[in-house]
């Protein structure tokens, strides 16, 4: 039960000019589930390993539950990781991987076996409390991993990928359970991934790092539907959203030749800004095919039919080059390479400023 | 709040000069035992080697500067125990680096009876080389009841006695039977680290057998091959008791580290001169150790 | 774990071919029983009577126990079999204690929590090893006739373990290197002290390379002749130098020279078959990595 706030906290590491945490500011809620996600070298692992310890915080400050850990060593914070590849100790049982913590902190040898047999019953690991890790498939070793740290009740969770080594359907199942697991102990957790899909599925609110600088934090669909920046907007979404530069000209933008309608709100926003080339975005779901001849010619490229909904990229020409936009189609679809098409927008379209940000 | 700041600051770096006592504390130990038996002796024998000091004598050391050093190459002992040196250390390094590579490659190959056969085949390194030494020369070497001997009489060639005749050859031969199991096992250990999926890769593309081993097998031992020339080198520069069981004193087969205790503690009392032959020693050792170091550099490169 | 499992295993270069494959085996069999063919000699010439070993080779003879019993009971005056052996015993076993417990906190610094410049450390270890003996083997016998440890177990002691440690802080850095650092941030995370991570966590993992490693220093420390036979050359000396002075200088002495030398040498031929598959990755897979 714990809030977590970071405070201005950045991480230089020696050597570098550059911080690979720069002035992280964040407040994450109690009982909140936040991801860090962003590109690798983002800084989203060093922030966590910030929060747990094994990082210096050379300026700034952390605090959990209002207490200052900046210079705490891990062990005094009150805190359990699950790490990317588990970190299991080798020459210990399932049992005593997740008995460890509580041995060190001196729990009756009674008590410690009650609490590991109800994390394993949580977790389904009962069966396997006797063996050691190397007799365990990667998905139960992701369990032992997780039951190391809800033995102990900490205050948060942290997790540095704790997915990415598991195969593409274990990833997906775990995810869900690890989501229902977070609901049900109602702990603060702070989970750290750089699959955007992961991030916006499981986070409650999600911290979007690049270059080791926090570019927006906010919930899922505030994310997807308002970026901040040309950054947030291209990493989040898959398929990503069509971002295009685009020439202002008399106070209009043109994708391909074909004006796009704005709303007056953002029309006087974009003329506040000075400028000439801004970042138009489209997310492929609001782009459609037309039969009726007005809109952006192009050519079908390639056709992702994924059963369920379709994906095709249309080359287009656009300010003299040629480029590619994304289309979403539900369903299956009719076109295949070659065809030629016309696109309209038919959705909300979002205009990025000449330095990156949403306007 | 500005006091808060530096003080936090303050404490960053108390903690982080605290984190860097902790880390180098483990390692003083053993590095001030390795000064004090090793670096410090060998100023020692730098300063010897600038004096005239004998120990048979009450003449007090006389420092003399680098006569001695200005004198070796008039001294023919000196020169021909160097240059045994450099023979024997050349030969037994190149053999034994070219037998164990044969015997790793016979070894990583599926056969009855393979784990025995390696058994076997790594004993030799775990003999004690004076044992090594005595075996061969009264048992192998010896002109009347050496088995070497008795085999070539039965095809009809007359006894050699080979300490006596070829006395080089005959401690780099043992040399080489006892470094050839060591160099076989860091051979071994590098051909089965290979990734098969990149063999496979080779035979699929059609790579012949020695193809495949000239141009992926070979660059992927390098390394092994390199740190084996090095620790071997390292330690056969130094031999001592193979010469001094199987040709003791003998003109043809002594070498540096065998002439320089013959004319120090083993008797000759000439610690002074002596001293000058062992700073030679040193720097040719520091001159491949040179190399070497490159080469182990190169082994660290990828795992900071 | 990934970590600890090793690559698939290639397939051999040498024969493809069935034939060639059985013509190979042969032949290294015929290598294999040819290297050790004169340490069978040995073993052999150890259970005849000195008439017989010194005579002509053969195979057929009747084997005595006699040279054994002599050379163990015999005193030649300077050193005998049970003094040599305890002797040994004691400065091998103190001086491999003493390596281990000054190289493990070193190796655990160079790898498990590297300071700055840690390679220079490292190559500082191994380039001692560059040092000829004879670069310092006339001060060492100075100082130890000045303090009195010529002809001492004491000095050999100290001068195995600074002999070994070299090698040792060298294979166990690379051993250490193999345990991944998670392991020990979880352990820091799991409330676990400094010494606590070296024993609960550590140490069982890189035990086998212990293991390796110090056996490998037995090795060394038991064969070595050269200091033993310069520094201390009588009554307090080891094994080798007890085989050495087996040469007698009249008489017939093989037989009994071939018995010394397998009592000499058995203890560290069947401790290195024992644990010869952990000492070549603790040899060469250690040093690579």
């Amino acid at each position: 039960m714990a809030e977590v706030r970071y405070e201005a906290a950045s991480r230089l590491y020696p050597g570098s000019e550059i911080p690979a945490v720069n002035e992280l500011n964040l407040d994450i809620a109690d009982g909140e589930l936040l991801v860090l996600v962003g590109p690798s070298g983002s800084g989203k692992s060093t922030a966590l390993r910030m929060l747990a310890g094994l990082e210096t915080v050379t300026s700034g400050s952390i605090h959990i539950n209002d207490v200052d850990v900046t210079l705490k060593p891990p062990q005094d914070r009150d805190i359990a990781m699950v790490f990317q590849n588990y970190a299991l100790y080798p020459s210990m049982t399932v049992a005593e991987n997740m008995g460890f913590a509580l041995k060190q902190a001196k729990v009756s040898k009674e008590q410690r076996a009650e609490q590991v047999r109800e994390a394993a019953r949580i977790l389904d690991l009962e069966p396997y409390l006797d063996r050691k890790p190397k007799n365990l498939s990667g998905g139960q070793r992701q369990r032992v991993a997780m039951g190391r740290a809800i033995v102990r009740s900490p205050q948060v969770f942290l997790m540095d990928e704790p997915l990415s080594n598991l195969d593409a359907k274990l990833r997906v199942q775990t995810r869900t359970e690890l989501v229902d697991l977070q609901d049900r102990l109602d702990t603060t957790m702070v989970y750290v991934t750089h699959d955007q899909v992961e991030a916006m599925t499981m986070g409650h609110r999600v911290a979007v790092l690049k270059d080791g600088i926090l570019q927006q934090v906010a919930s899922p669909r505030e994310l997807y539907r308002r970026p901040k920046n040309r950054f947030v907007a291209g990493f989040i979404g898959s398929p990503a959203m069509n971002l295009l530069d685009v020439d202002r000209a008399d106070g209009q933008f043109a994708l391909a030749g074909t004006t796009i309608e704005l709303t007056d709100e953002m029309r006087a926003a974009a003329a506040a800004v000075d400028g000439t080339t801004f970042g138009v975005g489209v997310r492929p779901e609001h782009l459609k095919f037309t039969s009726s001849g007005s809109g952006i010619a192009g050519e079908v490229s390639v056709v992702e039919a994924l059963g369920s909904e379709s994906f095709l990229h249309v080359k287009v020409q656009h300010e003299g080059r040629e480029q590619v936009l994304v289309v979403h189609e539900a369903g299956d679809t009719e076109l295949v390479r070659g065809d030629n098409v016309t696109i309209v927008v038919d959705g909300p379209v979002h205009v990025f400023s000449p330095d990156g940000e949403s306007v | 709040m500005a006091t808060a700041v530096i003080s936090h600051e303050e404490e960053v770096r108390r903690l982080q000069r605290r984190e860097g006592w902790r880390r180098r504390l483990p390692i003083l130990p053993a590095l001030l035992f390795t000064i004090a038996v090793t670096q410090i002796p060998f100023l020692f024998t730098l300063f010897y080697s600038l004096t005239d000091w004998r120990i048979d004598t009450v003449d007090p050391r006389q420092f003399i500067g680098v006569e001695n050093y200005t004198s070796l190459s008039g001294d023919k002992f000196f020169l021909d125990a160097a240059w045994v040196t450099v023979k024997m250390t050349v030969m037994a390094v190149l053999g034994s680096l070219i037998v164990g590579t044969g015997l790793a490659l016979l070894l990583d190959r599926k056969f009855f009876g393979q784990g025995f056969i390696r058994t076997l085949l790594i004993t030799p390194f775990l003999v004690m080389p004076v044992v090594a030494g005595f075996m061969w020369k009264t048992q192998m070497f010896n002109a009347t009841f050496g088995v070497i001997n008795w085999v070539l009489n039965t095809v009809g060639i007359d006894s050699i006695e080979f300490a006596t005749k070829y006395p080089l050859a005959s401690v780099v031969v043992v040399l080489i039977w006892q470094w050839s199991p060591f160099m076989m096992l860091i051979i071994l250990a590098g051909l089965q680290g290979q990734d098969a999926s990149v063999l496979e890769a080779a035979r699929v593309d059609g790579a012949t057998s020695w193809g495949t081993f000239r141009q992926i097998t070979f660059p992927q031992l390098r390394p092994f091959l390199e740190l084996g020339t090095l620790l071997g080198a390292i330690y056969l520069i130094q031999v001592y008791d193979h010469i001094e069981v199987i040709v003791g004193g003998q003109p043809g087969a002594k070498n540096l580290p065998f002439y320089i205790a013959q004319r120090s503690i083993g008797g000759g009392n000439r610690f002074g001169l002596a001293s000058s032959y062992s700073i030679i020693v040193v720097i040719a050792s520091i001159i491949i150790a040179n190399i070497g170091l490159r080469v182990l550099s190169g082994l660290l490169e990828d795992d900071s | 774990m990934a970590i600890f499992t090793r690559a698939p295993k290639a397939e051999p270069i040498l024969g493809q071919n069935r034939l060639v494959a059985a013509l190979l085996g042969l032949l290294t069999w015929f290598i294999g029983l040819l290297f050790f063919f004169p340490l069978f000699w040995l073993v052999l010439n150890g259970f005849k009577e000195e008439s017989v070993a010194n005579a002509s080779p053969t195979l057929i003879f009747d084997p005595t126990l006699d040279r054994f019993s002599e050379v163990t009971e015999a005193n030649s005056g300077l050193l005998s079999f049970a003094e040599a052996f305890g002797n040994s015993f004691w400065i091998v076993l103190i001086s491999t204690v003493l390596v281990m417990i000054l190289a493990v906190p070193a190796a655990y610094a160079l790898a498990i929590r590297p300071m700055r410049k840690w390679r220079d450390v490292l190559f500082f270890f191994i380039s001692t090893k560059f040092l000829p003996i004879v670069g310092v083997i006339m001060p060492i016998w100075i100082i130890a006739r000045d303090l009195n440890l010529l002809g001492t177990r004491t000095v050999l002691v100290v001068l195995y373990t600074a002999m070994n440690l070299p090698l040792a802080v060298w294979m166990l850095r690379s051993f250490f290197a193999e345990v991944p650092k998670e392991l020990i941030e979880a352990a820091q995370i799991d409330g676990c002290s400094l010494l606590g991570q070296l024993r609960q966590v550590i140490l069982p993992i890189v035990a086998p390379g212990l293991a390796a490693t110090a056996l490998l220093c037995v090795i060394f420390a038991w064969n070595e002749f050269f200091f033993a036979i310069q520094l201390n050359p009588t009554g307090a000396s080891t094994m080798p130098v007890w085989v050495n002075s087996q040469q007698k200088f009249q008489g017939q002495f093989l037989a009994g020279l071939s018995a010394a030398s397998v009592l000499a040498t058995l203890p560290v031929v069947v401790a290195g078959w024992v644990a010869q598959k952990r000492m070549i990755r603790g040899l060469a897979m250690g040093a690579i990595k």
